[in-house]
């Protein structure tokens, strides 16, 4: 029976690596083609049709360049870094629920690939290790400018990552839980006020918590207005200057697989996940994270960049303070029962 | 049931492999790298033990903090900076060495002294469960029957943020009041260069009676150089000149 559970875990958890590797081949056309758009400009229309065939034209492309390692690298880390980066990103996928159980040959086929009850600290410590291809990739080529942005990204990261951690806290406090599935659960239920009947999605009761989460997500996932580590202005391409070929794809893959994954977290833990107005399902969660996505592009067709103590600044200074400020309110209509939510 | 034993003793391996690599490594980052290697490894081992909060604390905490530490060591050191690293200290093995047996001993004393497994507490598996989980457990443990510890560790981790903030700025007090009395200054540069004998201290009067003078009272001030008194540093930041 054990092992019946782990295989289905682990089949559920290849189907889920591979569509999030279509996804993020496709999510490549998606930002070139909305951008495109955002500057009136065609975008890859050349390859098939709408130029769908595009990213596997690039893929084929990335993998067939030369492997080039500096001479004065770290060989063995420098070849390992991007690897360590690309690893880790699809991992924090394996806690979201995709949608109820399913039952398939008389076997239970839960929509996800594992249920741990500390769902929210997982994606955190996961983000937190995620930093190490950054900075030992950096290190290791050899670089000083690959060096420099593996430092920036580094203290960018972490600085996000911690309001990102704090803004969730208003969520858990809510919810009561750290698995994602009883906050989903909680989603669920509706929320009466007044002459309104409302689903009781966490971006009514914690608007403050999604808006810097999300500024926190955008950051964390080192994607513009907050894209410093790879200013090409000051640092020829930041932390990845050395790499070519595959390795420098895998960075690539990372962080579009970053983004997606981010999405998806944000779609549940703010808006319902695969809770909709009529019939739950998984498209309700790519629709939302669709939404979280085309932000993302819209965002770096609008912003310009980030002065690098203007980053450190917004989130020292105005985004942490707001976070504990969001702490403290939640904590206390949750005693004072307020609301009764 | 074997299974379990056999993944405990791989992630023991790799973990005691790791803590060999920070001791043997020539490199302080790839030192970092087996630090965080073994860390990792401790909290699979957690997670086998079923304390998926505490593995999950491991990683953040600990896997997470090394990276500072990466940070700080290749900022600051280049291994061509560092003869000890390469030379033979004979003093400092030994010194090592020593106390490395002195720690072991003390550990197996403790060990063989209490036993691995101490005398069971309140809390049992159904009791455990009853409250919803072990992370339910551990957070009413912690802030009922552990609240003044908690709150101390809270404090002294506090004090501890501030003396780095403190420490970190190093500047006077008379200087900060110069730079409050900086932000709150307007300054002009030199409209006829330095050589000026009376410097305007007064913007011109608008020919409009209604309309309130520029800069709403702040006094005016003629910078002397091209960097004084012209930079408005973001977010109120101090920089050294």
């Amino acid at each position: 029976m054990d092992w019946q559970r782990l295989l289905v875990s682990y089949l559920v958890g290849f189907v889920l690596l591979n569509v999030l590797l279509g996804l993020m081949a496709y999510m490549t056309w998606f930002e070139r083609r909305v951008l495109a758009r955002l500057q009136h400009r065609v975008g890859p229309n050349r390859t098939g049709p709408f130029g769908l065939l595009q990213p596997i034209a690039d893929g084929i492309k990335l993998l067939a360049k030369e492997d080039i390692v500096p001479a004065n690298a770290d060989r063995l880390v420098f070849l390992v870094a991007p690897l360590l980066s690309f690893a880790l990103a699809p991992l924090g996928a394996a806690v979201i629920p995709f949608g109820e159980t399913l039952h398939l040959f008389g076997v239970d086929v839960p929509l996800l690939v594992a249920d741990i009850n500390v769902a929210v600290l997982y994606v955190l410590a996961l983000g937190s290790v995620g930093v190490y291809g950054i900075i030992l990739g950096g290190y290791a080529s050899g670089n000083r400018y690959s060096l420099l942005g593996a430092l920036r990204s580094t203290a960018q990261v972490i600085s996000y990552e911690l309001v990102l951690g704090l803004s969730l806290v208003g969520v858990l406090i809510l919810s009561g839980s750290l698995s994602l599935q009883d906050i989903l659960r909680e989603q669920q239920r509706t929320l009466v006020i007044g002459p309104l009947t409302l689903p009781n999605w966490y971006i009514l009761s914690q608007p403050l918590a999604f808006a810097l989460f999300l500024i926190a997500a955008v950051a964390e996932t080192n994607r513009a207005p907050f894209d410093l580590p790879e200013a090409e202005t000051e640092l020829v391409a930041g932390y990845f200057t050395e790499y070519s070929g595959f390795r420098f794809s895998f960075y690539f893959l990372a962080e579009y697989i970053n983004m997606i994954v981010v999405s998806l977290l944000a779609a549940t833990l703010f808006l319902g996940g695969i809770d909709g107005p009529i019939a739950d399902g998984v498209w309700w969660l790519a629709l939302k994270a669709l939404f979280f996505l085309f932000f993302y592009v819209w965002l770096r067709a609008t912003l310009p960049r980030f002065r690098y103590d203007q980053l450190m600044g917004l989130a020292w200074k105005v985004l942490l303070p707001l976070a504990l400020l969001n702490i403290a309110l939640t904590g206390l209509v949750r005693l004072w029962g307020i609301g009764a939510l | 049931m074997a299974l379990s034993v056999l993944v405990f003793w791989l992630l023991a391996l790799v973990s005691i492999l790791g803590a060999l690599g920070v001791v043997v490594a020539r490199n302080p980052i790839h030192s970092a790298i087996g630090l965080v290697l073994s860390f990792l490894n401790v909290a699979a081992i957690y997670l086998v033990a079923r304390a998926e909060f505490l593995a999950v604390v491991q990683v953040i905490v600990y896997a997470g903090a090394v990276i500072v530490l990466v940070v700080f060591v290749t900022m600051l050191v280049h291994p061509d900076d560092l003869p000890e690293f390469h030379g033979r200290r004979p003093l400092r093995v030994a010194t090592g060495l020593i106390l490395g047996i002195a720690l072991l001993a003390e550990v197996t004393a403790a060990i063989l002294a209490r036993g691995l497994r101490g005398a069971p507490g309140p809390w049992t598996e159904e009791t455990v469960a009853a409250v919803g989980g072990n992370t339910s457990a551990l957070g009413q443990v912690l802030y009922s029957e552990f609240m003044l510890p908690i709150q101390l560790t809270a404090v002294l981790l506090l004090a501890a943020t501030i003396g780095a903030i403190v420490l970190a700025r190093p500047e006077a007090v008379s200087e900060r009041l110069a730079v409050a009395r900086r932000l709150l200054t307007i300054s002009l540069a030199h409209p006829r260069g330095l050589d000026q004998p009376e410097p305007p201290l007064a913007l011109p009067a608008g020919r409009d009676e209604r309309v309130k003078p520029a800069g709403g009272g702040r006094p005016i001030v003629l910078a002397r150089s091209a960097d004084e008194f012209t930079e408005r540093p973001a977010w109120g930041e101090w920089r050294p000149r």
